[in-house]
């Protein structure tokens, strides 16, 4: 859980240096769409956080996620992994 | 004297060239089933038909800045004209179906005309390398939308919008396949120069129409309506381009983070210099003369 709100906000903290805004009041619930980030945004920063925690995502894997929380279970997957 | 570089630039033209010449080449007005318009498709076709005549519309901007960045280049530079008149093209078919529908009249085209040249599109970035992989992405993003298009189209049974659609997007993935052709000759050539521009490219990208085409925003709402949204791009336009390049998302990401890492030491270290410099003027400037 707790490795969890760490992905959390270090989701944001990525997302606000890619996008240049603040993403305080992200949640897990969130719909990445309706936080106004754009597909090319949205790969910057998975790739930010790939690189920062040394794993890698399918491409593939990543056209289905909708939520905050859908990006950071499969980060989490692949960090336990 | 032709370089090695300039020599495999024009191959990939000529090669374009001619098969555009044997396969590809329509007819605005004799090539479109102008009797088969269907006058009662609904107002949404016509507003992303004119959507798309508005962002075609900047051409000469594209034109003349495209030519000017790629001049060096006499196979990208001559793509680049060739480029213009198919897009031109593009444009004139689309106004064609908008005045020919009933859905626009002469003089609101006129007005559109005015509109769309008040303003000036302008590069979004300054090198050949960033602009054809800008153009690589561009034109795929927008073979995916209209190949969409086409879809909506002949669910409307509009034959003739149908097959606007059908030649343009033929176009767009060919012009897409001529940019493919010449960053894979830039990869070989250097490597991490252009995959760094490739993802400096992909991190600050937006389709021209944006904060141009009048209304754009309400227009691309629309658009995604039609089902052209964020995993189609990434599903149809990110992941193909890097497929067909051979190019993984991390090796891009690696040699983004490389390059401004590199530009960091370069602006500390001249700004070390800097300082340098001029802690020397002022100790000579204190010395007094003999």
């Amino acid at each position: 859980m707790s490795e969890k709100k760490d992905l959390l906000t270090m989701f944001k903290v990525v997302a606000a240096r890619v996008d240049k805004r603040a993403f305080d009041n992200v949640t897990k619930e969130s719909v990445i769409t309706e936080l106004g980030i754009d597909s090319l945004s949205m790969m910057q920063i998975v790739g930010e956080m790939e690189t920062e925690l040394g794993i890698m995502i399918p491409d593939e894997d990543l056209v289905e996620l909708i939520t905050v929380g859908d990006l950071v279970t499969k980060i989490g997957a692949r960090v336990e992994g | 004297m032709k370089t090695r570089l300039e020599e495999r630039l024009y191959k990939e033209y000529i090669t374009f060239f001619e098969k555009a010449e044997r396969e590809r080449r329509w007819n605005v007005f004799e090539d479109i089933p102008w009797d088969r318009v269907n006058k009662d498709a609904p107002e949404e076709m016509a507003l992303c038909a004119e959507t798309f005549c508005s962002v075609e519309m900047y051409l000469p901007d594209y034109v003349a800045q495209g030519i000017n960045v790629v001049r060096p280049y006499f196979g990208n530079a001559w793509f680049q004209a060739n480029w213009g008149y198919e897009e031109s093209k593009h444009s004139l078919a689309l106004g064609e179906y908008l005045m020919r529908s009933g859905k626009r009249t002469p003089e609101q085209m006129f007005d559109l005309h005015t509109k769309i040249f008040s303003k000036k599109w302008e590069m979004p970035f300054t090198t050949a390398r960033q602009m054809t992989f800008y153009g690589c992405v561009q034109e795929m993003a927008t073979f995916v939308i209209y190949v969409k298009h086409r879809e909506m189209a002949a669910k409307h049974g509009d034959e003739a919008l149908r097959t606007i659609y059908d030649f343009v997007a033929r176009d767009e993935i060919a012009h897409t396949r001529f940019y493919q052709g010449v960053i894979k000759v830039l990869l070989e050539e250097d490597p991490e120069g252009t995959l760094a521009d490739m993802a400096h490219v992909f991190a600050n990208f937006e389709m021209p129409g944006v904060g141009l085409v009048p209304d754009y925003d309400s227009r691309i709402l629309k658009m995604r309506e039609a089902g052209i949204d964020r995993a189609v791009f990434i599903q149809k336009v990110y992941i193909p381009i890097l497929k067909f390049l051979n190019v993984s998302r991390h090796d891009m990401l690696k040699a983004q983070s490389k390059a401004i890492s590199e530009k960091r030491d370069r602006e500390i270290l001249k700004a070390a210099q800097s300082e340098e410099q001029g802690k020397a003027a002022l100790i000579s400037s204190n010395v007094p003369s003999a």
